[in-house]
């Protein structure tokens, strides 16, 4: 497993999100309400780059990638099962832009690279 | 390379609509890449509410669907500074800028990356850090991958509010 970032939200001095604000939001009320400190794990998506929190509840499976050996969110897990998936991770994606021959357009769980004019 | 430190102070976070541009100047952080090759690391976000009632904000960090147009040169009382005294002049440095011509367009696309940092404004604190490389990482300077909004969205139900933030990043 690769090391984990951390998120804190600290509602100690603040009334913090009520039950129905913090299921909007995706929390858990205990987590965020009034006085509550809620700490909790990131993981990183190593194909879209996004942040994920972990929910100590989840029983579902939590997906790796069998070609970088890496955790993939969700909508990457789906995307990587196309019939035309190229696999690409953010790292490749960064690399690819700063040698100055690409640029990056779509989405980042669908990305586009698009030569550079001139290369 | 060297950390950065991108602060707000005293920003009201206006509430705006996901996929449109932001309507107002001074309402949120955007840092956009210095040059087309240029990669940043982002590796601190942290939100220090100062609203004087309760105002639940749907802080978030997303990806700009659109860039802005001419961002402002940041002024005080807003800072971007590098976190050691000694750091060379960048070529490219990365742009951090809380106002535009025309403002960015935080993304609605349900595959493009966002970071919820849903908070209380009235005395709740967000801190979010990356691990080694687990960062959250600017690609170029072209949209989606070349900028990234920190903004309150009113699309969740984020309602306005003052607070004071930072952003940790590192440019390559």
């Amino acid at each position: 497993m690769k090391k984990e970032g951390e998120v804190m939200i600290d509602h100690r001095a603040s009334p913090g999100l009520t039950a129905d604000e913090a299921v909007k939001f995706g929390y858990h009320p205990d987590q965020v309400k009034e006085g509550a400190l809620f700490e909790a794990a990131t993981m990183t998506c190593a194909h879209c780059n996004t942040i994920v929190i972990r929910n100590p509840m989840r029983v579902r499976e939590r997906a790796t990638c069998l070609q970088c050996n890496q955790y993939i969110c969700d909508l990457c897990d789906g995307a990587r099962r196309h019939p035309d998936y190229v696999h690409r991770p953010w790292k490749a994606i960064a690399d690819l832009v700063q040698s100055g021959k690409f640029t990056m357009a779509g989405t980042s769980v669908n990305p586009v690279l698009i030569p550079r004019k001139g290369d | 390379m060297a950390k950065w430190s991108f602060k707000s102070a005293a920003l009201t976070f206006t509430a705006a609509a996901a996929g449109s541009a932001i309507g107002s100047a001074s309402t949120y952080m955007a840092l956009k890449g210095g040059s087309g090759t240029q990669v940043v690391d982002v590796l601190e976000l942290s939100v220090s509410g100062k609203a004087t009632a309760s105002t639940v904000a749907a802080m978030e960090l997303s990806r700009a669907s659109t860039l802005e147009t001419t961002p402002t040169t940041l002024a005080a009382p807003h800072s971007a500074g590098p976190l050691h005294p000694a750091t060379a002049a960048l070529a490219a440095p990365p742009v951090p800028f809380v106002a535009a011509g025309t403002q960015p367009t935080p993304s609605n696309t349900v595959t493009d990356a966002k970071l919820n940092l849903a908070l209380n404004l009235f005395g709740g604190i967000y801190r979010w850090n990356a691990s080694p490389t687990q960062q959250w990482t600017i690609v170029g300077n072209t949209a989606p991958g070349g900028e990234s909004v920190l903004w309150n969205n009113s699309s969740a139900g984020g309602s306005s509010g003052l607070a004071d933030a930072h952003i940790l990043y590192e440019p390559y």
